[in-house]
C-alpha cells in the first residue's frame, strides 16, 4: 500500500441514495461523499439505516433510487468497482484453525493478488495492522484485540482505496480499541478512504475527520465532530451528578426540577450548562438543602454522545 | 474463477481438517472400522456360518437321547446351551426370554417311532425353527447315523409284518459298523453343488464396501458442505461479496476438496477390503477409481446443494441428517438391498447409495466391464455436477 495523495474526486460519491425493503423506507434520500485519505464514521441508533447504505456502497443492492458510485463507477453492476474495496465485518471473519499469515494469503488469492505478490502483499498487511508477530499463530488462540487487526489485515492486504469498518471496537477493551486506532489512523495516513460504523462514539470523536448522523434513513448531520460539538453546544460544560443509590419518584422530580436529566446508567444525571464549574458548585448546595447528597459531581466538555443524544431525541437537525 | 482461488480455498479446508484432529480420525479411520464391523456382521448372512443357539432339554435320557445332546454340544453347527432344570417349560422360558434362537425338547429315545423331538421357536424368527430342525438332523446323520438306521427298521417292521432273527442280526451289526466308523451321509435326497470358480464371502464384503464409502462420503461431505453455513454467520462471505471473488471460488473450492477427500476415505475402506478380505481392489483399479471419483463428486455436490438451500445453520443440519439416514437406509448402506421388498429395491435407486454399490460390486465382485458401470458413473457424476450447479447459483443469491 502505497502513499496516495488526496484527490479532489471523492472515493465514494452516494446522491439521493432511496431504498425501501418492502414498502418500509430504509434509505430517504442520503449523499455521501468519501474523499482519499479521510476517516468518515457513520453514527446513528439501530435501525437508522447505516447497514443499508454500507450494503449500497458495497455493491451488496441496488439502491431503488439516486446513485452509489465507487470511483465513478457503480459497484452493483461492475464487479470491478469492488476491487478498490476490503471490508472488515464486525465479526472476526476470519478460519479460526488457519494462521493470521495464512488467512491474509488466502483472502490475498482471492481478491486476485498477483501469486508473485502475495508474500510482499501479505507482510505488509501485517505491519500496517502490527500483527506480524502473531503471523504464524492459529486465529482462535488470538486475543482480541489481535484478531481485530487481524480482520483489517485480510481487508487491506490488496492494497483497497476504501476500507469499510463495520463496528470495529466491538468486544475489545480501552489499549486494544487505542492500538486498532492507531492502524486505522496509519491506514488513513496512506491515502486511504476509510467508512466506518460504530456505537463508541469515543471513538469516532477522537479518531474520525468527520461524522455523520443517520437517522430514519437520513443523513441529518455532518461534519467535523469538534465543529459540531461546538457549534451545538457553544461554552456549556456537561454537569455529571452521580448519587450513591437509585433515587425514588420524589428525588427523580426533584433532579428534574433541578434541570438534570437521567443518563443510561440509572444513579447518574447530567445537565449542560454554560458556567461548568460554578454551576456545579451551586448545584451541590441546592441537592444537599432538598435532601439529596450526590457521591460526585463531575464536570466535562461535550462529546459526541451528547450530540448523539440530541440527535437521536430529534432535539438537534430534526 | 481462476485455478489459484480454487486452491487456496482447497488449501483453507485441508488445513483446516489436518488441525482437527478428532475430525480427521472420524474422516479416515471411522470408515475402515465401520466397514469391518458391518462386513463382520452380514458376512455370515448368506452362507454356512450361521450358529443357531439352542436350548436343550433331554426329558428322555436314554443312552441315544445322551448321545445326541453330547454331539450337539459339541457340533460346530449350532451353539447348545443345555438348560438346567431339563424341562420343556424351561426351554420355552428361554427362547421367549431371547436366550436362544431356538429350543429343543428331546422327549423320547431317538431310535424310537414316535415322534421324539420337540421344536420350539418364536414366530417372531420365522427362519430359526426349520434352520434348528435341519441343524439336529444333520447332526443326527452324522453323529448317530446307528440310531438313524434303528429308527428307519422300527417304522418299517409293522409293513414288513416282522423280521428274522438273521435279519434283526444283520442290522444289529451293520448299525454298530455305522456307529464306529460314520459315513457322514445324511441319507437325504439333496447333493448340492457350488458354482464353479466361485469366490466365497466376497459377494457381501464387496457389496459393503461401497456401501460403507459412498454413506461416509456423503457424511462427510455434509459436514464440510455446512461450513457455508460458518462462512455466512463469521461474516467471511460478506467480505468476500464484497470484493470481486464473491462466494464462487468458495463453493468450487469446497467441491473439489470434498471429492478429494471421498477419494481418501475410499482408499482406507478399500485398501482394507483388499488387506483383510482379500478383495481385489488393486486388479480393477481402472474401473474402481472413476467409480470412486463419480461418487465422491456425487455426495460433494448432493451436500453443497442442499446445505446451500438452506438458511440457518439449524437447518442445514436437520437437512443433512434427515438425507444421510433416509438415503442410507433406502439406498442399502444400512441393510442390503438384496433383503428389501421389491418396490423398496426399485425406490433405492432413486439414491446414490444404490448406484454406486452396485457399480463397485459389479467391477469388484462381478469382474464386469465399462458397459455394466458407466451408467453409474454418468448418473453419479451428474447429480453431483447438479448439486454444484444449484449451490453456485445459490451462493449468487446470496449477494442480495
Amino acid at each position: 500500500m502505497t502513499s496516495v495523495p488526496k484527490s479532489s474526486s471523492p472515493v465514494i460519491q452516494v446522491t439521493g441514495a432511496v431504498h425501501a425493503y418492502g414498502g418500509k423506507p430504509a434509505l430517504g434520500g442520503v449523499d455521501l461523499a468519501l474523499n482519499a485519505g479521510e476517516i468518515y464514521a457513520l453514527l446513528g441508533p439501530n435501525g437508522a439505516g447505516k447497514t443499508t447504505l454500507i450494503r449500497a456502497i458495497c455493491g451488496r443492492i441496488r439502491p431503488d433510487g439516486g446513485t452509489v458510485l465507487l470511483k465513478g463507477r457503480d459497484p452493483a453492476r461492475v464487479p470491478a468497482a469492488r476491487a478498490g474495496l476490503g471490508l472488515v465485518p464486525q465479526e472476526i471473519a476470519l478460519y479460526p484453525n488457519l494462521t493470521v499469515a495464512e488467512n491474509v494469503q488466502t483472502f490475498a488469492a482471492l481478491a486476485e493478488v498477483p501469486r508473485g505478490d502475495v508474500a510482499g502483499a501479505v507482510a505488509r498487511a501485517l505491519e500496517l495492522t502490527r500483527t506480524a508477530d502473531r503471523a504464524h499463530v492459529p486465529i482462535k488462540h488470538l486475543s482480541g484485540g489481535y484478531k481485530r487487526r487481524a480482520n483489517i489485515a485480510a481487508a487491506i492486504v490488496h492494497a483497497p482505496s476504501l476500507l469499510i469498518l463495520d463496528e470495529p471496537t466491538v468486544g475489545v477493551d480501552l489499549d486494544a480499541r487505542e492500538a486498532l486506532d492507531a492502524v486505522i489512523r496509519g491506514l488513513r495516513d496512506l491515502g486511504v478512504a476509510v467508512l466506518m460504523t460504530t456505537h463508541d462514539l469515543d471513538q469516532a470523536g477522537g479518531l474520525a475527520d468527520r461524522v455523520g448522523f443517520l437517522r430514519d434513513g437520513r443523513l441529518v448531520l455532518e461534519g467535523d465532530p469538534h465543529g459540531l460539538i461546538a457549534e451545538a453546544f457553544g461554552d456549556r460544560m456537561e454537569i455529571l451528578v452521580q448519587m450513591t443509590e437509585e433515587v425514588d419518584a420524589v428525588g427523580e422530580i426533584r433532579l428534574a426540577a433541578l434541570g438534570l436529566d437521567r443518563t443510561r446508567r440509572a444513579t447518574v444525571w447530567s445537565r449542560l450548562d454554560s458556567d461548568g464549574y460554578a454551576a456545579a458548585a451551586d448545584l451541590d448546595k441546592r441537592l444537599r438543602q432538598v435532601g439529596l447528597t450526590p457521591r460526585e459531581i463531575r464536570v466535562r466538555e461535550p462529546s459526541l454522545a451528547n450530540l448523539f443524544s440530541l440527535v437521536a431525541d430529534r432535539k438537534l437537525a430534526a | 474463477m481462476s485455478f489459484w482461488k480454487l486452491a487456496a480455498m482447497v488449501r483453507v479446508m485441508a488445513l483446516d481438517l489436518w488441525r482437527d484432529r478428532g475430525a480427521l480420525l472420524m474422516t479416515f479411520l471411522l470408515p475402515p472400522l465401520v466397514f469391518l464391523i458391518f462386513s463382520s456382521v452380514f458376512a455370515g448372512t448368506t452362507g454356512d456360518d450361521v450358529q443357531p443357539k439352542l436350548a436343550v432339554a433331554d426329558i428322555a435320557r436314554t443312552a441315544d437321547s445322551k448321545r445326541l445332546a453330547a454331539a450337539l454340544a459339541v457340533s460346530r453347527e449350532v451353539r447348545v446351551d443345555i438348560v438346567s432344570p431339563a424341562t420343556a417349560e424351561e426351554v420355552r422360558r428361554r427362547v421367549k426370554a431371547g436366550h436362544a434362537d431356538a429350543g429343543l425338547v428331546i422327549r423320547a429315545d431317538p431310535a424310537s417311532a414316535d415322534k421324539p423331538f420337540l421344536i420350539i421357536a418364536d414366530p417372531a424368527r420365522a427362519v430359526a425353527a426349520p434352520l434348528a430342525q435341519a441343524r439336529v438332523q444333520q447332526v443326527l446323520a452324522n453323529a448317530l447315523p446307528d440310531v438313524t438306521l434303528r429308527r428307519t427298521i422300527t417304522q418299517l417292521e409293522p409293513a414288513l409284518g416282522g423280521f428274522t432273527e438273521e435279519q434283526v442280526e444283520n442290522a444289529d451289526s451293520a448299525a454298530l459298523l455305522m456307529r464306529e466308523n460314520p459315513t457322514h451321509d445324511d441319507g437325504g435326497f439333496f447333493e448340492r453343488e457350488a458354482i464353479a470358480n466361485a469366490k466365497t464371502g466376497g459377494g457381501v464384503i464387496a457389496y459393503y464396501a461401497g456401501a460403507v464409502m459412498i454413506l461416509f462420503a456423503l457424511f462427510s461431505a455434509m459436514h464440510g458442505a455446512l461450513g457455508l453455513m460458518d462462512e455466512q454467520s463469521s461474516g467471511v462471505a460478506d467480505r468476500l461479496l464484497a470484493g470481486t471473488a464473491g462466494m464462487g471460488p468458495v463453493v468450487g473450492g469446497k467441491f473439489l476438496f470434498l471429492t478429494g477427500q471421498g477419494v481418501v476415505q475410499a482408499l482406507a475402506i478399500f485398501a482394507t477390503a483388499q488387506a483383510v478380505y482379500g478383495v481385489a481392489v488393486v486388479q480393477h483399479a481402472a474401473l474402481w477409481l472413476p467409480t470412486t471419483l463419480a461418487a465422491s463428486a456425487c455426495a460433494a455436490g448432493l451436500a453443497l446443494g442442499l446445505v446451500s438451500v438452506c438458511r440457518t445453520r439449524g437447518q442445514a443440519q436437520m437437512l443433512s441428517t434427515f438425507a444421510i439416514l433416509v438415503l442410507a437406509a433406502i439406498g442399502g448402506s444400512m441393510v442390503p438391498r438384496f433383503l428389501m421388498p421389491a418396490w423398496l429395491q426399485t425406490a433405492g435407486w432413486l439414491t446414490p447409495h444404490a448406484w454406486t454399490i452396485d457399480a463397485y460390486q459389479a467391477i469388484l465382485w462381478r469382474d464386469a466391464g465399462v458397459g455394466a458401470v458407466y451408467k453409474a458413473w454418468c448418473v453419479l457424476a451428474a447429480v453431483g455436477l447438479l448439486g454444484l450447479a444449484v449451490a453456485q447459483v445459490l451462493a449468487r443469491r446470496l449477494r442480495r
